[in-house]
């Protein structure tokens, strides 16, 4: 009887304890949030209580004007479509050329391969940002500024994923190339109908990765693009903030429209990212 | 043996084939296009005299070089980059930390406030910049009602490099934390159980167990935010505009490039590459000697 008091009262006692951490961190973690709901609760308030002096978290006065601004006085929504554009782009040919490398790379062997294989480690070396005032150079003589094909085209191939693809297709069973070479499959054939398939969920992680990552590109659209026309979502969203009569409302609905789909990627395939993310990096 | 023929031919005619070169050209030719010839025309060019829509106009040698290195302001630059970089890995890497050590054990709603800890990797720089700038502003700015000050925190020599470094650090926290707690995940139950009945205590637990288990992880997202903040661009923008002892390298080669210098932005992009290189390899040196692999 006394052993069974004691059981439940270090069972209630356990679970109070687990109540009371995942609070703490839950509070942690929308404390680290808050910048984010700080965002979204701001961009409903009219621009007269954002800009003054007490701010008040919640408004008596919710609104959806500075939405509507945001689409009636910049074109938000070609910006998107653009942006979705370069990410679809880049994407399709990251896997492409991820796997067609990484194919290469574990089921051939060739004169060139260990040339071809240096040349990406090294290319891992050289950071984007230094060579990218010469790429736009380079595309400035092309005549290619401000055009769809400038957006993409240094965005097409990483390196990062052709090593984690790479990685990937080394675990795939020799044999199983073998296999399938003695039932009449091509090497073509191999890579389409079996390699790939099977990789789908590398796949997954690589998309998703590659479209927060493109879409949040900020660097090189804003180089490359002139024209409101073939801005980005990142730098329309920007262009809102210069200027010294900045309506703060504006800004921030801009900011929640600018964030809303990379988050929901995020969140929808943060599984696959993690698994990704900690597959390719560091070997344990 | 008809079959090892067999093979043995299948591999010779393997070899021959032009195949893996229709798979691996296209690629190296775009690395070659955009990273190989850029990297070595930046070089080049840096010992040219550029005009002001980026076309070669002569060689003039190491003038220009010695010009920038003997100029006090590119120091204060290379200083703000490599303070920039050391505010932002302690921050990052620290507040990680902590995430990470919280998130070890999977509990019931583990997936919720993980959540939260990584969320803001997935914010971009403008939108990250366009809320900070509402927190920091000096007018009705958030942070200053809440801290009950006046303080213009992004145009102040004191607080502008380390507000950024702020905004930075909470962009890249998420991508570190979700690195550190699976390496934390991965240290073998078993392993922490012994401890555990050898009588250590939780922080010992953490730190003669768990700590040392994941120092490769430790290690790479270390020196991951150090390269990061090296590269980091569009926060420095937006925010400060490179004033206020915010100009780093990236930021003086593109300010560089804007007003037609476009010599000094190539010297100032291979300062980077030079600083990126050099701790690279002083973290592989490091990784060899340091890290304790499993």
């Amino acid at each position: 009887m006394k052993t069974t008091v004691r059981k439940t009262k270090a069972r209630t006692r356990r679970i109070l304890r687990e109540r009371i951490s995942f609070t703490g961190k839950l509070l942690l973690g929308l404390f680290f949030c808050s910048p984010l709901i700080i965002c979204l609760l701001f961009s409903f308030q009219p621009n007269s209580e954002v800009s003054t002096a007490p701010l008040k978290l919640i408004t008596t006065d919710p609104t959806i004007e500075n939405y509507a601004e945001v689409f009636l006085h910049t074109e938000m929504g070609h910006y998107l479509l653009n942006t979705l554009f370069m990410c679809v782009v880049c994407i399709f040919f990251h896997l492409l050329f991820a796997s067609f490398c990484a194919y290469a790379f574990v089921f051939f062997d060739f004169k060139l391969k260990s040339f071809f294989f240096t040349l990406i480690q090294v290319h891992m070396m050289i950071p984007g940002e230094v060579v990218i005032i010469q790429n736009y150079v380079t595309i400035q003589n092309w005549n290619l500024v401000d055009t769809y094909l400038a957006l993409v085209i240094t965005g097409l191939v990483s390196a990062g994923s052709i090593f984690m693809m790479r990685q990937y297709y080394r675990t795939l069973p020799r044999e199983l190339k073998e296999a399938a070479t003695l039932d009449g499959c091509s090497d073509a054939g191999f890579l389409f109908r079996i390699a790939m398939p099977l990789s789908v969920p590398i796949m997954c992680s690589l998309a998703i990765d590659g479209f927060i990552h493109t879409y949040n590109a900020y660097f090189w659209p804003l180089l490359i693009t002139t024209t409101d026309k073939m801005r980005t979502v990142q730098i329309g969203m920007a262009s809102l903030m210069g200027g010294d009569s900045m309506n703060y409302g504006v800004v921030l609905a801009g900011a929640v429209l600018c964030m809303l789909l990379p988050v929901l990627a995020f969140v929808i395939g943060q599984d696959y990212l993690i698994k990704g993310m900690t597959a390719g990096a560091v070997k344990s | 043996m008809v079959i090892k023929n067999k093979k043995a031919k299948m591999l010779k005619a393997k070899r021959k084939t032009p195949l893996p070169y229709f798979l691996t050209v296209p690629a190296i030719l775009l690395f070659g296009t955009f990273t190989f010839f850029p990297f070595a025309k930046t070089i080049l060019y840096s010992f040219a005299k550029i005009s002001k829509s980026g076309q070669f106009e002569k060689w003039v040698g190491t003038v220009l070089w010695e010009k920038i290195l003997g100029n006090s302001e590119t120091w204060t630059i290379v200083g703000a980059t490599l303070k920039f970089a050391a505010v932002n890995m302690v921050l990052t890497f620290f507040v990680a930390l902590l995430f990470a050590l919280l998130c070890v054990k999977v509990c019931k709603g583990n997936k919720l406030y993980q959540t939260l800890f990584a969320i803001p990797m997935a914010i971009a720089s403008s939108p990250a910049a366009a809320i900070w700038l509402f927190i920091y502003r000096q007018d009705a700015g958030l942070l200053n009602q809440i801290l009950g000050t006046n303080i213009d925190w992004l145009h102040s020599e004191n607080t502008a490099l380390l507000a950024i470094s702020v905004v930075t650090a909470w962009m890249h926290i998420g991508h570190s934390f979700l690195f550190l707690m699976v390496g934390f995940r991965n240290v073998s139950e078993d392993l922490i159980e012994a401890a555990t009945l050898d009588g250590a205590g939780a922080w010992t637990r953490t730190v003669k167990v768990l700590i040392p288990m994941a120092s490769p992880q430790i290690f790479y997202v270390v020196f991951l935010n150090i390269t990061s903040a090296f590269k980091s661009f569009a926060q420095i923008r937006l925010l400060t505009g490179g004033s206020f002892g915010t100009k780093t390298l990236v930021m003086a080669s593109y300010t560089a490039r804007n007003s037609g210098n476009y010599t000094y932005s190539y010297i100032y992009s291979i300062m980077l590459f030079i600083i990126i290189f050099v701790v690279t390899r002083i973290q592989f040196m490091f990784e060899k000697r340091l890290v304790h692999y499993q």
